[in-house]
């Protein structure tokens, strides 16, 4: 099975990256100027608990030590206590990733269909208004300054026209009426999402939309197009059943590629809307100095971020049937 | 994976006519209309960066950051005096607005040509050398790829304390080099198979001197390519970060502006405040952006030739 060598191979790759990533980390956290000590214990700590966990994470002992039980900690969950929260860490990150992937996956998917989509019809109308309008478009939502857009689509739709929420997840009336049912309350948080998704989607669509349009032009110079065309197939059939789903490949590639970019979006956006994920929690856990909220929200967003890309390649494997590895 | 070899294998042009190619390029840029928005779209951003010098010149109270209306101490809207009104307290949102112009060139150009250094210096020596320092260029490029780099800055903000504009530039730098790499790596590997390199090396070339002398010019022009992608870069994450509010508090950038508005409160009942640094930010992204393809376009005839195709 060749995809299974492949698979072994990502993933020892993302393994060793991955720690790369854990013991940079691990350096900067306590070779950085200032206490290390301070970093890693709650200043409201008692002496006496304080003392505890120092000799707990061995902060008094050699570097090396410190960094087998940095390791041993990692893997076995245990990220220590946030500053702020006074609870784990895990707990607290735990608690904030259904909605960042929630709110994150959604939109992408979202902007990721539009894109393809609008990207075929560009294409097909190529030097046509149409396509001018529609390449514009997307250069311009694609360059906006995203936590500007998502400030005016505040100011238009929550402020002005009074459609959505402000900011935040739930409403908690809604919540802590006994009364409501579970729609009522799905149905709450899907209002809430609204802006935020709109933000993230307006980010994404246009360069979906124009790496599409590329390789949708560059697809239908391919021979099997003209083929179909000898064939007399009918232009749609072309376009949608031929040309169409060959040409969406890159945009997956890209999906994959721009992950990063993506997701320092997604913590702006959670910023400005207040929405709790892990984004927002990073930018709180800086601004606070709480160091260990930081340092694991951090080290969970890149874990995603490798995971993410091994998802976008099986899926590119899966999609392109030529691709074996 | 991206498909680099679309890039095209830019000739090596006879120094004589470097003049004559820069024109031609010229005019194909010209004609795109992209390329002409973008860069008149950039005309005026320079052109404000240079007058950001004029306003202090003509009263103390148009200073950017230290000026105050002796007769303002909030936010009020524009008028004869102010041209864009004044923020929370009383200083000049205009004269802001250009500061940051200047501020934005400042950090997105250099952090966009250490970054192309970067990753030109690095994409050359392991194209060349391959073997060990390929591979390990290559996993260093792409464990770097996958870190979101705002996010990144963060996290150094928190350790480093406040961090000063240079040293924002500098981290940016590092960290957005892997992408230029890639693509000069590719480049400098079909470049490696050809017999000047050869041809160089039997005549006793160095490394060094292959590397430099006869790799390093053909690369170039791509290398200059990527730039205007890494200064938008550079430039939205210089906004974000000081938007977050972990910018250099010495500076004006629009990111800074807009944390302003922001975190005072004034977002709702100041739009003349809210509108310009937002609006600046995304042009002066987009005219890169808009040159950057045009850019593409004169560099790589193929995508020239797509009017033809269809």
């Amino acid at each position: 099975m060749e995809i299974k060598r492949y698979l072994t191979r990502r993933l020892i790759q993302i393994l060793l990256s991955f720690f790369v990533i854990l013991t940079v980390l691990f350096l900067l956290f306590r070779l950085a100027p200032g206490d290390p000590v301070s970093r890693m214990i709650d200043p409201s700590m008692s002496p006496e608990d304080a003392e505890h966990l120092i000799a707990q994470l061995g902060l008094r002992e050699p570097l090396w030590k410190q960094y087998v039980v940095y390791v041993r900690n990692f893997f076995t969950g245990d990220f220590g206590y946030s500053f702020h929260y006074g609870r784990p860490v895990l707990t607290v990150i735990w608690e904030k990733l259904p909605n960042t992937v929630l709110l994150f996956t959604s939109s992408i998917i979202l902007s990721a269909l539009v894109g393809i989509f609008l990207g075929k019809i560009a294409a097909w109308n190529k030097g046509k208004p149409l396509d001018l309008w529609m390449t514009i478009g997307a250069l311009v939502t694609h360059t906006v300054f995203l936590p500007w857009l998502a400030l005016i689509l505040i100011w238009v739709f929550a402020y002005k026209l009074g459609w959505f929420p402000i900011t935040g997840i739930i409403s908690e009336e809604i919540w802590l009426d006994p009364e409501s049912g579970a729609f009522a309350k799905l149905l709450d948080v899907a209002h809430h999402m609204v802006l935020p998704m709109a933000t993230l989607f307006c980010i994404h669509f246009g360069s979906y939309l124009l790496i599409m349009r590329s390789s949708m032009l560059e697809t239908l110079k391919e021979d099997y197009i003209l083929t179909a065309r000898a064939k007399g197939l009918r232009e749609s059939v072309i376009r949608d059943r031929h040309a169409a789903p060959n040409a969406a490949l890159p945009v997956v590639t890209s999906v994959g590629l721009s992950l990063a970019f993506s997701i320092n979006g997604g913590a702006l956006t959670e910023t400005v809307f207040t929405w709790p994920g892990i984004g927002r929690e990073l930018v709180f856990a800086v601004s606070h100095n709480d160091y260990p909220l930081a340092q694991a929200s951090f080290l969970l967003i890149a874990l995603v971020v490798l995971v993410a890309n091994l998802v976008v390649d099986i899926l590119y494997a899966y999609l392109d049937p030529r691709i074996r590895y | 994976m991206g498909r680099p070899e679309l890039k095209g294998d830019i000739e090596i042009r006879s120094r004589q006519h470097w003049i004559d190619h820069f024109f031609e390029g010229w005019s194909v840029f010209w004609e795109n209309p992209l390329g002409k928005i973008g860069v008149v779209l950039l005309g005026i951003f320079a052109l404000m960066a240079v007058c950001s010098f004029v306003p202090p010149l003509i009263h103390p109270m148009y200073h950017p950051m230290t000026g105050v209306d002796p007769d303002i101490y909030s936010s009020v809207g524009p008028s004869v005096r102010h041209w864009l009104g004044t923020d929370f307290m009383g200083r000049d949102i205009f004269s802001q607005l250009l500061a940051g112009a200047r501020v934005a060139f400042m950090v997105g150009v250099s952090a966009a040509f250490m970054s192309i250094f970067l990753g030109t210096a690095f994409g050359m020596i392991a194209g060349y050398m391959g073997g060990f320092v390929d591979t390990l260029l290559m996993r260093l490029a792409d464990v770097i790829m996958v870190l979101p780099t705002l996010l990144v800055v963060l996290i150094l903000a928190s350790l480093f304390g406040q961090l000063n504009i240079w040293t924002i530039v500098l981290i940016i730098a590092l960290f957005r080099w892997p992408g230029v790499s890639r693509v000069i790596r590719s480049q400098t590997l079909t470049l490696k198979q050809r017999p000047f390199i050869e041809a160089a090396r039997v005549a006793g070339a160095s490394h060094m001197r292959i590397i430099f002398r006869h790799i390093m010019p053909n690369v170039l022009p791509l290398a200059f390519l990527y730039m205007t992608f890494r200064v938008t870069a550079a430039i939205i994450i210089e906004a974000a970060l000081a938007f977050l509010g972990f910018g250099d508090p010495g500076t004006v950038s629009w990111g800074m502006m807009l944390q302003w508005v922001w975190k005072t409160g004034h977002m709702f009942k100041a739009l003349y405040w809210l509108l310009p640094p937002g609006i600046c930010i995304s042009l002066i992204t987009l005219s890169f952006y808009m040159i950057g393809r045009a850019m593409d376009e004169v560099l790589d005839p193929r995508l020239r030739k797509e009017e033809a195709a269809r």
